[in-house]
């Protein structure tokens, strides 16, 4: 841009316009960096258990590494939340988060011995929390808190791409190179994920109007304790957990019965049930997100929650693996419904109490309450009284949490 | 929960040993002009002269073209399809391996179940480059097999298909 100090109002335009266009590559940064954080998580799930078989890792061993995991990003959900609350660059605790991913990736991969898988798990465990509630503070100094929920409705479908992409590419790469493969793939995929947060990070440079938003945000925190007890939040919180509890289990306890009774290519028919869902996520986060913002957080998340009774329902009814999987692609609204409304809803609770990570650390350390008794539950129903009584029990968890949203969760849309 | 797992493990470790022995044999079995490779008796080292912690008072070669571990072991089926992965080895109680239980199908992790298998029917190609292990079921035979319980009271495993069966592949030899 010329220098045109004589007439204030083209400067200034310039200044609206350039303004402008880095809002846009931010949206844009955001869409690809939730894609490939997304991709990066799919080798950390359920697949570590594979990976440290092929390794000569005992059952034992492994679950224990695992159960490491799970304990380290329970204990460092509030805790996480609470540093990031306190950190006003949300763009750096997203860098240092998928540095901590590569660490992790590498470890995994280049030195599966206990030392380094269980120092991984740690790390993995741990910036897991700092990583999410850092993508909703950026998103919240996005869009801000009016229009939270068209940009969280885009940032569920970019998600949802990544982990259909992701789950695709690796189990490929699992089956046609090696499992350590995986790990390397997921090494390289958190370099890649830095390359979209440039433009998120120009937001949080000294001057820019964003970064002086957070500063002033700082200055001023409600007591922690009056945050969570809001009925709301609370609310939310219970009802996510109570859903997730139903939910986590869904998939492996369906899998697994496709795997007994495939006629055929059982594996493909798994993958389908895994990536089908997200395809349908992709397609619909967006209107979900509107749907938000237009009638109401509780109809979102009720609609999102009948899903699974009703899922529930037909794998008792019909255990038939092509049925299962089309049934699971119900999920797809589900887990998108539960992206979207857990970060609004807590927006709409804390976005200016200077709690906003700590409240989504809380909230997402109840969700891995219900998602770490879950798959255990399941399979202790599923060994006494068979598959069918296992699905209506998950069903029945189901139901209770999506009258639990329209009996005693209220609205916090605003008006 | 804290009685469980040193047993667990120790119940693994005897395993290997008992694979690793069972190789050997199986080997021996398998090639009866050849005793022992005639080098191995040269090869055994002689004792560390050093001072320090006593070490085995003798040690026995174990050569890589003679035997190998077996856990996490792929596991491929009669065609050459990968059916899964070796996680554990039931012995009896003489420590004989009875049963391998083979992580079987899934996707990611997901849907996998354990199914024990009777050890005769797994086949150790050691000499393989990539060590695989061939079993001479294919995967319709034990997909409908029941899962295997580590902590059950009794547990089932799959056997070699009966003669005349359905299936009318070869039986086990």
């Amino acid at each position: 841009m010329p220098a045109n100090d004589g007439t204030g109002i083209v400067a200034d335009r310039a200044q609206r316009g350039d303004e402008r266009a880095a809002a846009i590559s931010a949206e844009r940064g955001l869409d690809w960096f939730n894609l490939f954080v997304a991709n990066i998580q799919t080798g950390f799930g359920p697949f570590v258990a594979v990976y440290l078989t092929t390794q000569g890792w005992t059952q034992t061993r492994i679950g224990l590494a695992l159960s490491l995991g799970t304990i380290a990003a329970m204990a460092s959900q509030m805790p996480a939340g609470a540093l990031v609350d306190r950190i006003s660059n949300k763009a750096g605790v997203a860098f240092f988060s998928i540095l901590a991913f590569t660490a992790s990736a590498l470890c995994f991969a280049c030195w599966p011995t206990p030392l380094f898988i269980y120092l991984g798990e740690a790390l993995h465990g741990f910036s897991s929390c700092t990583l999410g509630p850092a993508i909703a503070a950026m998103s919240l100094m996005i869009a801000g808190s009016r229009a939270l929920g068209l940009r969280l409705g885009r940032n569920a479908r970019f998600a949802a791409i990544g982990n259909g992409i992701g789950a695709a590419a690796m189990g490929a790469c699992g089956y046609y190179l090696s499992s350590r493969a995986v790990f390397f793939m997921t090494a390289a995929l958190t370099v890649a994920a830095v390359l979209p947060l440039l433009p998120l990070a120009r937001l949080y440079e000294p001057g820019r109007p964003a970064a002086r938003r957070e500063k002033s945000a700082a200055r001023h925190r409600e007591p922690i304790a009056s945050v969570l007890t809001n009925r709301a939040l609370l609310g939310f919180a219970v009802c996510a957990m109570l859903f997730t509890l139903g939910n986590a289990a869904m998939l492996p306890l369906a899998g697994n019965f496709v795997t007994k009774r495939a006629e055929s290519e059982a594996t493909l028919l798994i993958a389908a049930g895994i990536v089908l869902p997200q395809l349908v996520a992709a397609a619909i986060s967006p209107a979900l997100g509107r749907l938000a913002e237009s009638h109401g957080r509780r109809l979102v998340l009720f609609l999102g929650f009948c899903t699974l009774p009703i899922r529930g329902v037909l794998f008792a009814a019909f255990p038939n693996p092509g049925m299962m999987v089309l049934a699971q692609s119900l999920d797809g609204l589900a887990g998108a419904s539960l992206g979207i409304i857990g970060p609004l809803v807590t927006s709409d609770v804390a976005a200016n109490s200077g709690r906003y990570n700590l409240a989504l650390g809380f909230v997402g350390f109840m969700i891995g309450i219900g998602a770490t008794f879950s798959t255990g539950l399941a399979g202790l129903i599923a060994d006494r009284f068979g598959n069918p009584v296992a699905f209506m029990s998950l069903a029945g968890a189901g139901v209770a949490a999506a009258a639990l949203v329209w009996t005693a969760m209220p609205e916090t849309r605003p008006r | 929960m804290t009685a469980r797992p040193p047993k667990r493990v120790s119940r693994i470790r005897s395993a290997i040993a008992a694979a690793a022995l069972l190789a050997v044999a199986g080997m021996s079995i398998g090639a009866p002009a050849q005793d022992r490779p005639p080098q191995a008796a040269d090869d055994v080292p002689s004792p560390p002269a050093k001072s320090g912690p006593p070490g085995p008072s003798y040690l026995d070669p174990l050569y890589a073209t003679e035997v190998t571990s077996v856990l996490g072991r792929n596991v491929i089926g009669p065609n050459g399809e990968k059916l899964g992965l070796i996680t554990d080895v039931v012995v009896d109680r003489d420590g004989r391996p009875r049963a391998a239980v083979i992580d079987f199908g899934g996707f990611l992790g997901v849907g996998s179940r354990k199914v024990a298998i009777d050890w005769n029917l797994l086949k150790f190609d050691i000499e393989k480059r990539d060590r695989t292990v061939v079993l001479a079921l294919d995967r319709r035979e034990i997909q409908a097999a029941p899962e295997y319980k580590a902590d059950a009271e009794s547990t089932e495993m799959v056997g070699p298909p009966l003669v005349g069966s359905s299936s009318g592949g070869d039986a086990g030899k």
